[in-house]
């Protein structure tokens, strides 16, 4: 515990993920998201984007196969995996996420609490595309049972 | 089309449509593993589920979120939603038929634009709630 809140405030990891077409169309048919602005650009464009656009939970693609291992992160934060437990999520929205754009992803360790029989672990990663801008921001708690 | 939605089209307490979607099925969460990256054996092979204690395989929370932001998207055109937070509440299993419902629980105006927060809520068939969350929208206002 003492080693690992020394990584409070700290980036804890970074990645790059080029977003592609067909990962939208994916992740909106997993779902079962039949709005067309995810997989239709003649509608999307009907509707003053320029291509497709990414689904609100898209962060969580760009997470996973942008290379945030998992393990890795548990090994930094030394939590053992199989006790910890997606907590809350939290996206804001700044921008549009479209077939193409490279992201550019880095998290943050916010704090680590203490609640007796478990840790809450708070992340914050910035998602920015290739021109900068921050296009979504994400707030997660990850609960480690002890 | 998409039609043009306005704050004022908006108003508190008003329940928003539910939203019911099939049944969760393994074949779902097969998909939603490959297409989300998140390829954790709790959600795909039931012995992992029995050894992690859950009695099978449970979906992905974030399959439940995106779910929630199906619902939110139908109510909100995607431009205008500026958030959406959830809490994981409750597991979800193959079977479960999953209802997403919401309602306005405040509107306000700031710098001209008219922000909107609501609530979303994730239950079951049996009504056992999943996840619950809130949402903020900026919508434009009539006129202006």
């Amino acid at each position: 515990m003492s080693d690992r809140s020394s990584l409070v405030g700290k980036e804890i990891s970074r990645f790059r993920f080029t977003v592609e077409r067909g990962k939208i169309r994916e992740l909106a048919l997993a779902i079962g998201d039949d709005n067309p602005l995810y997989t239709d650009p003649g509608y999307a464009r009907s509707q003053g984007y320029r291509d497709v656009i990414a689904p609100p939970t898209f962060g969580t693609v760009i997470d996973f196969w942008g290379g945030r291992d998992f393990t890795a992160m548990c090994d930094k934060l030394q939590m053992n995996p199989v006790k910890v437990l997606h907590g809350e999520q939290e996206y804001r929205y700044y921008g549009e996420i479209y077939p193409g754009d490279e992201i550019e992803a880095s998290c943050v360790l916010q704090n680590i609490v203490d609640k007796g029989k478990m840790h809450i672990f708070l992340l914050e990663t910035t998602y920015r595309n290739q021109a900068g801008a921050t296009v979504l921001v994400a707030r997660s708690t990850t609960i480690e049972r002890k | 089309m998409q039609q043009q939605v306005y704050f004022e089209d908006f108003t508190v307490g008003e329940p928003l449509p539910p939203l019911t979607k099939p049944p969760i099925d393994k074949p779902q969460l097969v998909r939603y593993a490959g297409a989300s990256g998140d390829f954790n054996p709790l959600h795909y092979m039931d012995e992992v589920g029995q050894m992690a204690g859950t009695g099978g395989v449970i979906a992905h929370g974030m399959l439940i979120m995106g779910f929630a932001g199906q619902a939110v998207t139908r109510w909100i055109p995607n431009r205008y939603l500026k958030r959406l937070a959830v809490r994981f509440v409750d597991i979800t299993r193959p079977g479960d038929v999953i209802t997403v419902s919401g309602k306005i629980t405040e509107k306000r105006v700031e710098d001209g634009a008219g922000l909107v927060e609501g609530e979303v809520v994730a239950a079951d068939q049996n009504g056992n709630v999943k996840l619950k969350g809130s949402f903020t929208a900026s919508l434009p206002i009539k006129g202006s």
